[in-house]
C-alpha cells in the first residue's frame, strides 16, 4: 500500500514538474532560436532540430534602431520602482501594522479589526475601477509617465499585503515580549525597534517577497500610467508582441523578467516554512 | 529596593461604562522592603492585574502606587525598575544568552564593564555561564524561564521582582530547585519578590506571606501557618490545604458551644457579639480524630470510603448527609460501624456569613 501510495506520490509530483517547467524550457530554447528555426515547424532540441544563435539574447541589449528590443532600461525601471513601491509599503505596512496589532483604536463604531479590514479591502475592488482617478490624480500632480507617480501608486497597491500580513504576524509575537522589554528598561519605540522588529525579520520577509511579486508582475497600471518617458519591463515586453513578433527575442525577454522572482524565491523560501516563521518568537 | 504601598488601588477594565466592572476592588496594601509574597487565587481573581499594576502595564483607574512614599502611579513601566517575570519565558530569541542578560543593562547605558560584571554574576547564580554564547532560541522551555528571571535580577537598583507563574513550564523535579533557588536569591539580593501562583503548595513553600484573592478582592493576608489556621473565610478555607478544610452548617447554642444537629460541640471562639444563629463549623482534616466511642465534642458517623494515599489514609465520613473528610494515620485501623469524630475546640473555626468570628 505504501509502495503503491509514494509511487502514485511521484507520478503526480513528477508530471506536475513536467507541466511547470515544461513552458520554461520551451521559452529558454526558442531564445536560441533563429527566424528559420521558429517558422518551420515545431524544432526541440538544440543541435539536434536547430543551430542556436545568441541573436535572440544580444536583441535585448540593442537599440530598436539597430534591430534590437531595448529592454535593459524598462527592466532596470522595473527594479526601481518595484524596489521603492515594496520598500515603502513595508516600512510603512510594519509600522501601521504593528499599531494596529498593540494599540485600540476606536472611531463611532470602527475597531482595530475595521482599519485592517478597511487596508485589505483597497485590494478587492477591481482595479480598473482606481485607473480613472489613480490616471487624473497623477495628471494633475504632473507625475504621469514618471517613476515617481508609478511609486506612489504602487505603495498603495502594495501597502495593504504589508499590512496585511504583518498585522497578522504580530498578532502571533506575545504582547509579553513588548511589555518585558518596557520593564527591561526601553521606551515604547525602542521595544519596537530593539525587540519585536528584529524578532519579525520572517514576516517581514515574507510580506516583501509578497509585494515584490504582485509590484514586478503589475502590467494593468504599468500600462496605463506611462506612454513614452517611462516603460515597466511587463509592458515593453507586451510590445514586442507586433505583427511580425520576434519570438526568441520575447523568449529571452520573459526569462529575464522572471529570473528576478525565482530567485527571490529561492532566498525566501526557507522563511516560508511554518517552523521559521513562529519559532523566531519564543 | 523599595517599600511598595498600593492606596485604594482599584481597577476596571471598562472605566467608561455606565456599570464598571471591576477586576480588582479597592484596597490597600503594602509590600515590606525584602519580602517575600505569594499571590494566590483561582484564575481570573485580579492577581495578574495587580502585578501589572505594579509593574506598569496597567495604569489603575483609581487609587495610587507609592515606592519609598513617592507616587508612581503614572511613571513609565521604564522608570519604575520592577523586574516581571511570565508565566511563559520570555526570552529575545535573536540574541545571545549572554545579550539577553545584558539588556536591561545596555538599555539604561551602563558601562561595558559593569555590565559584564554583573551579567557573569548572575549568570553563575542561576548556573547559566556555560550557555553565555548560546543564542537564547535554542534553549529549553526552563533555561529561558531562568533568563526571563536572569533579566530582572542583573539589575541591582529593581524595586521588587514580580513572578506570574513563572513555574508553570517547568518540570516538577525542577520547579522544586528553582523555587529554593529563588528563596537563596531573596537572601542574597534581598530584593522584594512577589511571586502571582493558583497552586498553593508553591505559595505556600516560597512565600512568607501570603496573599489570598477572590474576585477581584484581596481575602486574607497571613503567614502559610495563618491561612491554614484560621481562615478568614470559608473561601479561603476551601481554597487552602488538601484535602480542603470540613466545613459544617450549625447553629448558635451558648457563649462557646454550637449545635449540630443533636450533638453539642464546644469551640474557643467567644460568640458573645453575634447576632446570628446559623454559623458555619469549619475543622481541618488534619485536627479531627478518629474514636469508637461517644464523648465529650464529638459526632457519630458513618464511614463512606477510605483511601490510602501511602503518607496517610484519606477517609470520608458521612454526618447528616454531609461528607467530611479526615486525614489518619496509615497504620490506624477504620472501622466501619461505631465511628466517631472529635472535633478538638482549640482546631474548631467558626464562621458567620462565610466569615471567621
Amino acid at each position: 500500500m505504501s509502495l503503491f501510495y509514494s509511487t502514485l506520490k511521484y507520478l503526480v509530483v513528477t508530471l506536475w514538474s513536467i507541466f511547470v517547467i515544461a513552458p520554461f524550457l520551451w521559452a529558454l530554447t526558442t531564445s536560441f532560436k533563429d527566424f528559420q528555426s521558429v517558422t518551420n515547424g515545431a524544432t526541440y532540441i538544440p543541435w539536434v532540430d536547430f543551430e542556436p544563435t545568441l541573436d535572440g539574447w544580444r536583441s535585448l541589449f540593442k537599440s530598436p534602431a539597430q534591430g534590437g528590443v531595448a529592454i535593459v532600461e524598462p527592466f532596470f525601471n522595473s527594479v526601481i520602482v518595484t524596489a521603492a513601491g515594496s520598500g515603502i509599503s513595508i516600512i510603512l505596512g510594519t509600522l501601521a501594522a504593528y499599531s494596529l496589532s498593540r494599540f485600540t483604536f476606536r472611531v463611532g463604531p470602527i475597531r482595530n479589526g475595521d482599519i485592517t479590514f478597511f487596508f485589505i479591502s483597497q485590494r478587492i475592488m477591481p482595479p480598473v475601477v482606481l485607473s480613472i482617478p489613480f490616471f487624473i490624480m497623477l495628471g494633475k500632480l504632473g507625475l504621469l509617465d514618471t517613476l515617481f507617480g508609478l511609486i506612489l501608486v504602487y505603495v498603495v497597491l502594495l501597502m495593504p499585503i504589508a499590512v496585511w500580513i504583518m498585522v497578522d504576524f504580530f498578532n502571533k509575537v506575545p504582547i509579553e515580549i513588548d511589555e518585558t522589554a518596557l520593564i527591561d528598561g526601553c521606551n515604547p519605540y525602542q521595544a519596537f525597534f530593539k525587540v519585536v522588529l528584529p524578532n519579525s525579520v520572517p514576516g517581514i520577509i515574507v510580506a516583501g517577497m509578497f509585494c515584490m511579486i504582485f509590484g514586478w508582475t503589475d502590467f494593468f497600471f504599468a500600462f496605463i500610467l506611462t506612454f513614452t518617458e517611462v516603460q515597466l519591463l511587463p509592458v515593453a515586453i507586451v510590445a514586442l508582441n507586433s505583427s511580425i513578433t520576434p519570438w526568441w527575442s520575447l523568449s529571452a525577454a520573459a526569462l529575464v523578467s522572471v529570473a528576478p522572482l525565482v530567485v527571490v524565491a529561492f532566498i525566501v523560501e526557507r522563511y516560508l516554512s511554518k517552523g521559521n516563521l513562529s519559532g523566531a518568537l519564543k | 529596593m523599595a517599600k511598595i504601598t498600593l492606596q485604594n488601588i482599584a481597577h476596571s477594565y471598562n472605566p467608561g461604562a455606565a456599570e464598571k466592572i471591576y477586576a480588582l476592588n479597592s484596597f490597600d496594601m503594602t509590600w515590606v522592603d525584602g519580602g517575600r509574597y505569594a499571590i494566590l487565587g483561582p484564575s481570573g481573581c485580579g492577581k495578574s492585574t495587580m502585578l501589572n499594576i505594579m509593574s506598569g502595564i496597567v495604569t489603575p483607574s483609581e487609587g495610587k502606587l507609592l515606592f519609598d512614599g513617592v507616587d508612581v502611579t503614572n511613571v513609565s513601566t521604564s522608570e519604575r525598575n520592577i523586574a516581571q517575570v511570565f508565566q511563559f519565558p520570555v526570552i529575545y530569541g535573536t540574541m545571545t544568552v549572554e545579550q539577553n542578560l545584558a539588556f536591561p543593562l545596555v538599555c539604561r547605558n551602563y558601562d561595558k564593564p559593569v555590565i559584564a560584571a554583573k551579567v557573569q554574576e548572575v549568570a553563575e547564580a542561576l548556573s547559566l555561564e556555560k550557555l553565555l554564547k548560546k543564542s537564547a532560541s535554542k534553549l529549553t522551555a526552563d533555561q529561558k524561564q531562568l533568563i526571563s528571571l536572569g533579566r530582572g535580577l542583573v539589575r541591582d537598583d529593581v524595586s521588587a521582582v514580580l513572578m506570574d507563574e513563572p513555574l508553570t513550564v517547568i518540570d516538577p523535579d525542577l520547579k522544586f530547585r528553582l523555587r529554593r533557588q529563588l528563596k537563596e536569591i531573596n537572601h542574597k539580593y534581598s530584593s522584594t519578590l512577589i511571586y502571582v501562583t493558583h497552586d498553593q503548595n508553591e505559595a505556600m513553600t516560597f512565600a512568607e506571606n501570603i496573599i489570598v484573592m477572590d474576585e477581584g478582592n484581596i481575602v486574607q493576608v497571613g503567614t502559610p501557618a495563618e491561612l491554614f489556621e484560621r481562615p478568614k473565610t470559608t473561601f479561603v478555607g476551601y481554597f487552602i490545604g488538601a484535602p480542603a478544610m470540613n466545613f459544617i452548617d450549625c447553629e448558635a447554642y451558648e457563649n462557646k458551644t454550637v449545635r449540630l444537629g443533636d450533638v453539642m460541640i464546644t469551640t474557643d471562639t467567644d460568640m458573645s457579639s453575634v447576632k446570628s444563629k446559623r454559623l458555619k463549623l469549619g475543622i481541618r482534616a488534619e485536627y479531627i480524630k478518629i474514636a469508637d466511642k461517644m464523648g465529650t465534642n464529638r459526632i457519630p458517623v458513618s464511614i463512606q470510603r477510605v483511601e490510602d494515599l501511602g503518607s496517610h489514609k484519606l477517609v470520608t465520613a458521612v454526618f447528616n448527609g454531609l461528607n467530611l473528610k479526615v486525614k489518619a494515620d496509615r497504620d490506624k485501623l477504620i472501622l466501619s460501624e461505631d465511628v466517631y469524630l472529635e472535633l478538638p475546640p482549640e482546631n474548631c473555626c467558626l464562621y458567620v456569613d462565610d466569615t471567621l468570628i
